[in-house]
């Protein structure tokens, strides 16, 4: 619960949001998921740990270090966690002590003060770091020669609607629910928040019905996920959003709080990169996606996908996504999957 | 004011006509007024003249009408005060063309700098009168408001080679009609013309001839950055002063004002009083200033900001600098949903600039102040917003 309120302060999410972090983090983790990358990854030949290993932790992600850490710790090696202002790594490390005394050694996690420890990195054989390209760039100027550097820059995830999903009334309700909460935790600032959508024409619901009933879906997702605190400069951006959604020729959802924006239309403008403003594009194929995904340089993490057709996934992974999730589930990434294109744990051996 | 600010009016150059021509003349006796007399609006008459623009601007203005209407306002159905006028966003001079006549026929356009997804916001003036008007009269209350002839050192865009930049125009403008007869102009293209400037700067010092360096914050740290680089120092002749504005507006590297203007201050052997800040956007039509005046002469009679007036409501930077405008330009802080926050709360700045007749009235900001009466404390100029990762940020680490 210390943890818990922690997160929320540090990072301005509401409770039910944090709660739905955890859960998902915590439900990820278990025995057969790490069985399975272990022997995916490195089979069962013998393996060497790569030496000490130090995760510098991200800011408004809730529990990014715990899984590196965690196959760090499961490849033998010594594990630093340079950690944000709240508990979540600590009191994980401290469990993990009480089950097995070795961790107390082997896993650790402090505060990260920025610059004045950067000099510390130093001393690992591995480190793992979130950031911007720019931070990313200052913390490898860092490390120690010949040490490994695995990196996560910023990425941002997309949907996919196709014609055959929408011709379900029942499929169509739930992949507007699952697109809701996929665009509404996080408030957009996950690698795997949703922030353009693209739903096929030509369909039994058209992409302007399908916009109506996604709006209200977000309604309600704001209900059960209510919104964080926003700074102001936040709120005037996606009031302005939607205040000029009007002078476009678009179909625009928002309310009198700018709590969300859903604008369906101008199929070459760029994501908003706003907590809870989503672009939805009406496409008549995959590869108007792909054709936007290049358009605008967008470095893919995941694209959520209704509907199983093959050129929708063949053109999700050449846009550049390292998964494919149904709606819902974007946000859920399973334990095995290879998050930023990075293996999980072959990274940490010799 | 020894200076005139309406300069052709008399003569009718513009040849502006229709329900435009009585507004126009109108604004610019408030200008005059003003600037002649010291003769303020009163709230009621503010307001009176700012809800007769937007009947106009309803009537002529055809984007502004729609989306007036999707907010609930028609001319059957209008605001009653200043502060209920639905301010359009500053970004939808890139989206909609915003003009009360044929843009064709313009007398001045306007381009702002940075661009979305390629795209120029344009501020279209029917007549030059109303610009030239506001921004001289603005300018000779505080930046000269001891009616000094200056040489006009500018490090902002030259007219000559962006006619579309409102801050080049308004320089020319000053420099014209307010110059010593000396104007340099120190920025091409992206380059600062840093030798042309150190050489006189040089001039300027031994001759003993004051000077007003205008640059946008950008120009004036590139320039420190150089000046210090070579320990170079340029001490003023009395009477000289900075203006300083656009803030870092897009730009990677930034520093403090505080900062800036202290560095400022020392290298031109000023003091930081003499340094002031103009805010102003090219969808607007008049400007705000520091409420410091580089007054009288050298320093004496100069007024720095005087921390005891401040509210205790506000406390977020206890040296903010406080910002006036002329009579005929007001502002509020405003919440997500339009309404306006009580002084010395932080919201997104909203324009109400009367001599804005021939777009919107009304702009709205995305640039984070609070207001106390009639005054405005900027916290921070707009930027866009970015991609995030599963990564954002580990920037307080970011070695620099």
């Amino acid at each position: 619960m210390r943890a818990l309120n922690r997160v929320c302060e540090r990072t301005g999410y509401s409770v039910p949001v944090v709660e739905y972090a955890i859960d998902a983090l915590f439900s990820s983790i278990t025995l057969e998921a790490i069985d399975t990358v272990m022997r995916g990854e490195l089979g069962s030949a013998h393996v060497e740990p790569v030496g000490p290993v130090a995760v510098v932790s991200s800011r408004t992600t809730i529990g990014v270090a715990i899984v590196p850490a965690l196959f760090a710790l499961c490849a033998g090696c010594d594990v630093h966690v340079k950690d944000r202002e709240d508990a979540l790594v600590t009191a994980f490390f401290e469990t993990l002590a009480e089950e097995d005394s070795r961790f107390a050694v082997s896993a650790r996690a402090s505060q990260w003060c920025g610059e004045a420890q950067a000099h510390d990195l130093r001393l690992y054989a591995a480190v793992v770091a979130f950031g911007t390209d720019e931070t990313l760039r200052a913390i490898r100027a860092q490390l120690a020669p010949g040490a490994r550097f695995i990196p996560y820059g910023p990425k941002a995830s997309i949907g996919y609607v196709t014609r055959e999903a929408l011709s379900d009334s029942n499929v169509t309700r739930a992949i507007s629910q699952g697109a809701a909460r996929d665009l509404v935790l996080y408030e957009g600032q996950g690698c795997l928040s949703l922030h353009a959508l693209f739903v096929e024409r030509n369909a039994t619901l058209g992409p302007q019905a399908f916009a109506g009933l996604l709006a209200s879906a977000i309604e309600r997702a704001n209900i059960e996920f209510p919104i964080g605190q926003r700074d102001a400069a936040t709120e005037a951006r996606i009031a302005t959003e939607r205040d000029l959604a009007l002078f476009r020729d678009t179909v625009s959802y928002s309310n009198a709080q700018a709590s969300f924006l859903l604008e369906l239309g101008e199929p070459d403008r760029a994501p908003a990169f706003l907590p809870r403003v989503l672009a939805v594009h009406a496409v008549d194929g995959p590869n108007d996606m792909r054709a936007y995904v290049q358009r605008h340089s967008l470095p893919l993490e995941a694209c959520a996908v209704a509907g199983h057709r093959d050129d929708v996934f063949a053109a999700a992974i050449a846009a550049g996504a390292n998964r494919v999730a149904a709606f819902g589930e974007l946000q859920r990434p399973p334990l095995d999957v290879k998050h930023g294109g990075r293996p999980r744990v072959a990274e940490f051996v010799r | 004011m020894a200076f005139p600010v309406i300069l052709s009016v008399a003569n009718e150059v513009s040849g502006v006509e229709g329900p435009a021509k009585p507004l126009r003349d109108e604004i610019l006796a408030v200008i005059e007024a003003w600037h002649e007399r010291g003769t303020e609006l009163s709230d009621d008459e503010f307001s009176d003249l700012a809800l007769r623009i937007v009947a106009y601007q309803l009537q002529s203005n055809e984007p502004y009408a729609r989306y007036c209407a999707a907010k609930g306002v028609t001319r059957g159905r209008m605001p009653r005060s200043w502060r209920e006028i639905t301010p359009v966003p500053a970004a939808a001079y890139k989206e909609a063309l915003l003009a009360t006549f044929d843009p064709a026929t313009a007398a001045l356009t306007f381009e702002t700098s940075g661009t979305t997804e390629g795209k120029h916001g344009k501020h279209y003036m029917e007549s030059s009168e109303l610009y030239d008007a506001a921004l001289l009269a603005g300018f000779d209350r505080f930046m000269l408001p001891d009616d000094a002839r200056l040489h006009y050192l500018n490090l902002v865009p030259n007219p000559a080679e962006k006619p579309h930049s409102s801050l080049g125009y308004m320089m020319a403008r000053v420099a014209e009609s307010r110059g010593s007869g000396r104007t340099g102009w120190y920025v091409r293209g992206d380059a600062l013309l840093l030798e042309k400037l150190f050489e006189d700067l040089r001039d300027t010092v031994a001759h003993a001839q004051s000077v007003c360096i205008a640059a946008t914050a950008f120009a004036l740290l590139a320039f420190l950055d150089a000046a210090e680089a070579q320990r170079l120092r340029f001490p003023l002749p009395p009477g000289s002063r900075i203006m300083e504005t656009g803030g870092f507006k897009g730009r990677t590297r930034t520093i403090s004002r505080d900062e800036l203007y202290a560095r400022t201050a020392a290298c031109f052997g000023i003091p930081e009083s003499h340094v002031v800040a103009e805010y102003g956007m090219t969808e607007l039509t008049s400007q705000w200033y520091d409420a410091i005046a580089p007054a009288g002469p050298p320093t004496a009679g100069l007024r720095p900001f005087a921390r005891d007036d401040k509210p205790q409501a506000f406390a977020r930077d206890d040296k903010a600098r406080r910002k006036l405008g002329p009579t005929w330009l007001r502002a509020r802080a405003v919440a997500p949903d339009g309404t306006t926050l009580p002084d010395g709360v932080v919201g997104a700045l909203a324009h109400v600039d009367l001599a804005n007749l021939w777009s919107c009235v009304a702009v709205q900001t995305q640039d984070l102040g609070a207001c106390f009466g009639r005054e405005v404390v900027l916290i921070g100029r707009e930027h866009g917003a970015e991609l995030r990762g599963c990564s954002l940020d580990a920037e307080s680490l970011a070695a620099r």
